[in-house]
């Protein structure tokens, strides 16, 4: 009987254009509305790195003044000091470390036809391609030697290879940046962990970075800091200086063999920071705070409250469209009383009619199901113009596709309930009767 | 004149489903209208306020990088040379070096204080440095005291030393910060509290420059210019003041001048204010957008939804209405009958709508830290949606008047 309620419910639409028309509109645009927002927000709150996204770790100690210091208030800054950082991979507190600062250096390319321009890219230890999972095109990440030396080493991201040495692979060969010259050990393939959670705090281009350089080498060669550098208090100027100070511009990540470790790995923490207060470095009786990738997400606000403003409106656009498909289902249903009662009176039961008008609903859900889904590409379209940023995050993907199409249906369902209902309240003998 | 409520009211609760989903779409819409448009609203001040920048549209920096081995030495030199050549490019007004932009979301931020003994700072400032250009540049209004003379304005070796100047200039919003009432110019501000603040002496108070994030609220207008022409690094910024109009065509002669200037290549950034604001404001303005969009689809389905309850009903009561011609009622009466009817609707519509438009600030307010709804957005909106309901009622209310009295009789 499916089949033919399903024939049925598309004659019916067919029979009355304008109003069929404008209830697969209207839930449509709802629908588009809502699945273009969530889509967003999925996309920003979705986990980068589920397999071990709840034992890697951010730690946070708190090395400020100690004058106007109120515990629980805001922290202004996260990162890390050079000398915590340092002495954390050191101590090996889990299965694997890496510290990160963002820099910059102008890029010479081997070809006299591009201009030098600057290049914008991350400084990691070696661990930071494991931990993050970074997939490799050529080549591989640098050796620990190189790591211990401070080589002139260099893996490029692939958009910044194609550029300067087009498909061949270039490993191997040199490239001069910041005026000397790099030997490239490896090149990135495409990667688009969204958002880029390895680098929250003073990030990086949204399209990725231009390259990585090894963080030994890159303070041996003294390549500022760019991203956010936050000092409680004056230093003076230099490198050195920076090193020495109680600036924080390092992104420190710890990563486990397992999330039960977590406590012990914050036991640690807090027996450094004692340690450190010991000896006077550290001045604030604060607490070490201790962050996993989805903790640290939030902590950073990466889904913003504009996004969630976004989602929620959406959804109240879509609560009122349904509404308003409620009173044209209704509108439509009434005018069908007769056929109802006709139906009723050769033997169908309320359960017949009540299985034959949801059907028919259902056929105006999927019909605003592809509208929809239409309209939600082109919504997602018009919001990636906004930026760069917006456009690597409004992407439709599969679950979100499927999501559009079940959205449609249920809302079309739920709100055919109340008209259906009515339907089927229809007595055959009235309707028989007022021929 | 008899408005006959009761008796439509009576028929109206007779029959409740029809009514009450109308009445739900005009509650929605209208709490979510009044949110959206005063969000809008907020968002688009924000967006307007003035940098405190004469003539936005005319100023450009270049951010230069320039690839050769100078000792820092030369390198001043060079930057003197630049800054000459720059100067010569006809049409523009004025060029200066500068540590950092408005609206660039990209500088230094420092604590400030009146007193050294205070227990926290007084406010976080952006703190430019200029070689004496920049008033004239920027084309900023000076309120109090002067701008930079020539010999306060140091060189310094930024390899080498972190000077703290010795004067300094403020905005008029931080000097009503630091010394509310009271003249600024010749005071002491300091940098940091405690023990380790230092002291500049304010020279002049200058009437608005944002700060480089033009963060919401009081916070944009804390800047402070302090006096540096530093040399060094491998970078250096020039802001830029083209002649009215004129911004287009001197970036280009400038940028050809410049880079014909030097031997050695150099890598330019080139970025106009005017780009700047733009990107600041980037996601609120499509915020504004999208919200503006969702509203006016709001409306409309609203009112698709007001006109075919009123279409439904019309021909649901064909026969009713028949009755009431035959029995004398003219075609004014039918009409007020249904605009009535539809102004009640309307009004359950608008009174469960201001509740629910107060609710859901409340939410918003709560759990994302947006602001209060004044009250003007609800009234304005309920006033809308009144009119909206009566147009939307007036075509099928007009139908159902033209129904001939003969539909009485006839028995379909």
């Amino acid at each position: 009987m499916f089949g033919y309620y399903f024939k049925l419910g598309l004659r019916s639409l067919r029979r009355n254009r304008y109003l069929t028309a404008l209830m697969v509109l209207t839930l449509a645009v709802g629908v588009a509305a809502s699945v273009s927002t969530l889509t967003i927000l999925h996309a920003m709150s979705g986990d980068p790195i589920p397999s071990k996204s709840d034992r890697m770790f951010v730690p946070f100690i708190d090395n400020g003044q100690p004058d106007g210091y109120i515990p629980g208030s805001d922290h202004i800054d996260m990162q890390m000091s050079y000398k915590d950082a340092t002495n954390l991979l050191r101590a090996k507190p889990g299965d694997r470390g890496t510290a990160i600062y963002g820099t910059g250096m102008p890029i010479e390319p081997p070809r006299t036809d591009i201009p030098a321009f600057t290049g914008f890219g991350l400084a990691p230890t070696r661990d930071f391609f494991a931990m993050f999972e970074a997939p490799f095109l050529h080549g591989q990440p640098w050796s620990v030697e190189d790591e211990t030396r401070g080589a002139n080493v260099v893996v490029l991201g692939r958009a910044v290879a194609e550029k300067m040495f087009g498909e061949a692979n270039p490993v191997g060969q040199r490239l001069r940046m910041g005026g000397d010259p790099l030997t490239v050990v490896g090149v990135l393939d495409e990667w688009n962990p969204m958002p880029r959670y390895y680098k929250l705090i003073g990030s990086g281009p949204a399209t990725g970075e231009d390259f990585m350089i090894p963080f030994t080498t890159a303070v041996r060669r003294e390549l500022p800091a760019y991203g956010s550098v936050s000092c409680s208090e004056s230093r003076d100027s230099g490198f050195a200086s920076l090193l020495a100070s109680e600036c924080t511009w390092i992104q420190l990540w710890i990563e486990t063999r397992s999330s039960m470790d977590r406590s012990e790995m914050h036991a640690l923490l807090e027996n450094y920071a004692s340690e450190q207060r010991k000896l006077g470095r550290l001045k604030r009786q604060a607490p070490v705070e201790l962050y996993n990738v989805m903790e640290w997400m939030e902590k950073q606000k990466v889904v913003g409250n504009d996004t969630r403003l976004s989602a929620w409106l959406a959804f109240g656009f879509l609560v009122l469209c349904l509404v308003n498909t409620v009173g044209l289902l209704l509108a439509k249903f009434s005018v069908r009383a007769s056929e109802v009662g006709i139906r009723r009176a050769l033997g169908a039961s309320r359960g017949d009619i009540f299985r034959q008008f949801l059907i028919e609903t259902g056929v105006v859900g999927l019909a605003g199901g592809v509208l929809g889904l239409a309209l939600a590409f082109g919504a997602l379209a018009l919001i990636g113009m906004e930026s760069k940023s917006m456009a690597a995050v409004a992407r439709m993907d599969w679950q979100m596709l499927a999501l559009t199409f079940v959205m449609s249906i249920v809302a079309s369902l739920v709100a055919g309930l109340l008209p259906t209902w009515r339907a089927c309240q229809v007595t055959p003998a009235i309707q028989l009767k007022s021929q | 004149m008899n408005m006959e409520i009761r008796p439509i009211l009576s028929a109206l609760l007779r029959n409740k489903t029809g009514p009450i989903l109308v009445a739900m779409q005009v509650a929605l819409s209208l709490a979510i209208l009044a949110n959206a448009l005063h969000i809008v609203n907020e968002r688009r001040e924000v967006a307007a306020r003035p940098s405190g920048l004469a003539d936005e549209a005319a100023t450009f920096y270049f951010s230069v990088r320039n690839l050769n081995q100078d000792t820092p030495d030369q390198k001043l030199a060079g930057i003197k040379r630049e800054l000459e050549v720059l100067r010569a490019v006809p049409g523009m007004v004025s060029a200066g070096q500068v540590s950092q932009m408005p609206l660039s979301q990209s500088g230094t931020t420092s604590s400030v204080s009146a007193d050294p003994r205070q227990e926290r700072e007084s406010a976080y400032t952006s703190v430019y440095a200029t070689d004496g250009a920049m008033v004239k540049t920027f084309g900023l209004k000076l309120v109090e005291g002067r701008d930079f003379l020539p010999h306060e304005v140091p060189e310094v070796n930024q390899t080498l030393e972190n000077r703290i100047p010795e004067t300094i200039l403020i905005t008029k919003a931080l000097a009503e910060k630091l010394w509310p009432g009271a003249p600024a110019a010749g005071r002491t501000m300091y940098f940091g509290v405690g023990n380790e603040a230092r002291g500049v002496q304010v020279v002049g108070v200058v009437e608005r420059l944002q700060s480089v994030h033009a963060e919401v609220g009081v916070a944009a207008e804390y800047s402070v210019v302090m006096p540096e022409f530093s040399y060094g690094r491998p970078g250096t910024t020039y802001a830029m003041r083209a002649e009215a109009g004129q911004r287009d065509r001197v970036m280009q002669e400038a940028e050809r001048a410049l880079r014909k200037s030097s031997a050695t290549p150099m890598i330019l950034r080139i970025k106009t204010v005017e780009g700047d604001r733009q990107d600041r404001y980037r996601a609120d303005m499509a915020l504004s957008w999208m919200l503006v969009t969702v509203s006016v689809l709001l409306l409309l389905v609203t009112c698709s939804g007001i006109v075919g309850m009123a279409s439904l009903w019309v021909t649901q009561r064909r026969k009713q209405i028949g009755v009431r011609r035959a029995l004398g009622a003219r075609r004014i009466d039918i009409l007020r009958y249904f605009i009535v009817e539809n102004v009640l609707i309307t009004s359950g519509g608008v009174f469960g709508g201001v509740l629910l438009g107060v609710g859901l600030n409340q939410l918003l307010v709560s759990k994302l830290e947006m602001t209060r709804l004044p009250l003007v957005y609800l009234i304005g909106g309920a006033l809308m949606f009144w009119a909206i309901g009566i147009l939307a009622a007036y075509g099928p209310a007009w139908r159902a008047a033209s129904t001939s009295p003969a539909m009485a009789t006839r028995s379909t």
